[in-house]
């Protein structure tokens, strides 16, 4: 009996330990500084084709632009996008553009605290400095708005946020958004795209247990979307079969409009209303041909 | 209810709706499903032109555009009375729920349906002009971009397109937002389909 008390003491005391070191776990990576100049077209260019303003602003209760965004209803809680407005105390208006960089690439905040995956942060982990300082310039020129967004509404355990560092340890994996020799430079640029800063995958794809992507179902669609929403398969096969053409799904991204003459519903509608009208033709086509995994019109 | 099903597939077989018939709809449900389908038959009329595959025809644009207009604003409105929020259908009750909206909305797509008709004889925008434009986008100067400002591109507020500055612009670009404003409704109000 003693011994069994020893052995349960010595294992809690283990667990204890165990927790605390991950607690104690720096997950950041330090950033070299980015000292080039940005451009602030550019880098609100990349806010839009990557979602930022979408889903940072709450546009159904007519919200202002980035403080806040609508509640993302899942399995795991209640998430608010945070404000990235200048405000000093509410939103990011006191960060260096060293903690944006680590903030949008690794996913951690500038106390060192993970981020929860609801924020796609590991489809940015690529962005080069020079798209980190057109994104940071971008963000100067947005009006301060004083009021923080609400907590998330996140139960035990995964209101643990020690608990994503594990999480990193076990699911996060870098984008492919490396170009592939011998495609396109069309092909490549909607690979950087798609797989990056548009995070396509993160609604197209399945999610596990822990809500990350399974990478085995990329672009297979999802019926578990927060909110209870659900996303079609979009690999290449899928998009055929659906009678979708290069220029059906570059043209679907500018206007919402599918093949059958319908018009995008559901959060689909919002990517492209707040996302993706915004980019260029030949970005929407890039895009297109990849998803298509073609190499030109057709 | 065989009764109702029976006449239902009578009067919608006799106004020639078969495929929205099929859903079995009736009543008011049926005549949403008839103005949709109606918009998106004119949406697929015109989008080959607005993609620039079919040749610019401005007689075809303004008859979509009229399409459009006879199902927009009250006309559309009026489909969605509240004693029907019981029915089945692809409603969200979030369109009683916010009646206002709803209203904005359909009102904004009736101006649109107007701006598309007067903007009809203009033709597609300019090639080589939207190339000028993107060159600003990425090329790095801080020009106005798709005719907004940083804080624009940035979600900051910029006005609506009204219909004046609608009779000006290329008949696609106001077809776009024709379109994303179904796409807007549709988020907001409409259930999606499994």
């Amino acid at each position: 009996m003693r011994k069994l008390l020893v052995i349960a003491a010595v294992f809690s005391a283990a667990v204890v330990v165990g927790v605390g070191a991950v607690i104690a776990w720096p997950v950041k990576n330090e950033v070299a500084s980015i000292d080039q100049p940005g451009d602030p077209q550019r880098g609100a260019y990349l806010a839009r084709a990557g979602g930022c303003i979408a889903c940072h602003t709450n546009w159904e209760e007519g919200g202002k632009a980035l403080a806040g965004g609508a509640p993302l209803k899942t399995e795991f809680g209640t998430f608010y996008p945070s404000n990235l407005t200048m405000s000093k105390d509410a939103g990011i208006g006191d960060w260096s553009v060293q903690e944006f960089a680590a903030a949008v690439r690794q996913g951690v905040s500038p106390n060192g605290e993970p981020y929860y995956p609801a924020f796609p942060y590991p489809f940015y982990s690529n962005l080069s400095d020079q798209d980190i300082a057109d994104l940071w310039a971008a963000f100067q020129t947005v009006a301060a708005v004083d009021e923080p967004a609400p907590t998330h509404e996140v139960g035990f355990p995964f209101d643990q946020r020690w608990g994503l560092k594990l999480w990193r340890g076990a699911f996060l994996e870098p984008p492919r958004t490396k170009p592939i020799e011998g495609r396109s430079e069309t092909w490549n640029r909607g690979r950087w795209l798609v797989e990056g800063v548009t995070h396509c995958g993160a609604c197209h794809t399945g999610r596990n247990f822990a809500g990350a992507r399974v990478l085995d179902e990329k672009f297979r669609g999802y019926d578990g979307l927060p909110g209870g929403g659900k996303s079609p398969a979009i690999t290449p096969e899928a998009l055929q079969k659906g009678g979708w053409s290069v220029s059906d799904l570059a043209y679907a991204l500018e206007t919402g409009i599918m093949p059958d003459g319908d018009a995008f519903g559901g959060s689909m509608g919002e990517v492209v209303t707040y996302g993706t009208s915004f980019m260029t033709d030949a970005d929407r086509e890039a895009m297109a041909i990849y998803l298509l995994n073609k190499e030109q019109d057709g | 209810m065989k009764l109702k099903t029976i006449l239902a597939a009578s009067v919608a077989t006799s106004i020639g709706i078969g495929a929205v018939a099929h859903t079995g709809a009736t009543g008011i449900v049926l005549e949403r499903m008839q103005a949709m389908s109606a918009m998106g038959d004119a949406v697929k009329s015109v989008t080959p032109i607005m993609k620039g595959e079919q040749n610019y025809d401005a007689d075809t644009v303004r008859k979509a555009a009229a399409v459009f207009e006879e199902h927009a604003g009250t006309a559309m409105t009026e489909l969605f009375p509240e004693d029907n929020a019981n029915e089945k259908s692809y409603v969200k009750d979030a369109i009683w729920e916010d009646w206002d909206e709803f209203e904005r909305i359909a009102m904004r797509l009736e101006t649109l349906a107007q701006g598309l008709s007067k903007a009809a004889d203009n033709g597609l925008a300019d090639e080589e002009a939207a190339q000028a434009d993107m060159g600003s986008m990425m090329g790095g100067d801080t020009a106005s971009m798709m005719g907004s400002e940083t804080s624009g591109m940035m979600g900051g507020g910029s006005a609506e397109t009204t219909l004046a500055e609608m009779a000006d612009m290329p008949a696609d670009e106001v077809f776009s937002e024709l379109s994303r404003t179904c796409s807007t409704c549709h988020t907001r109000f409409r259930l999606e389909k499994d």
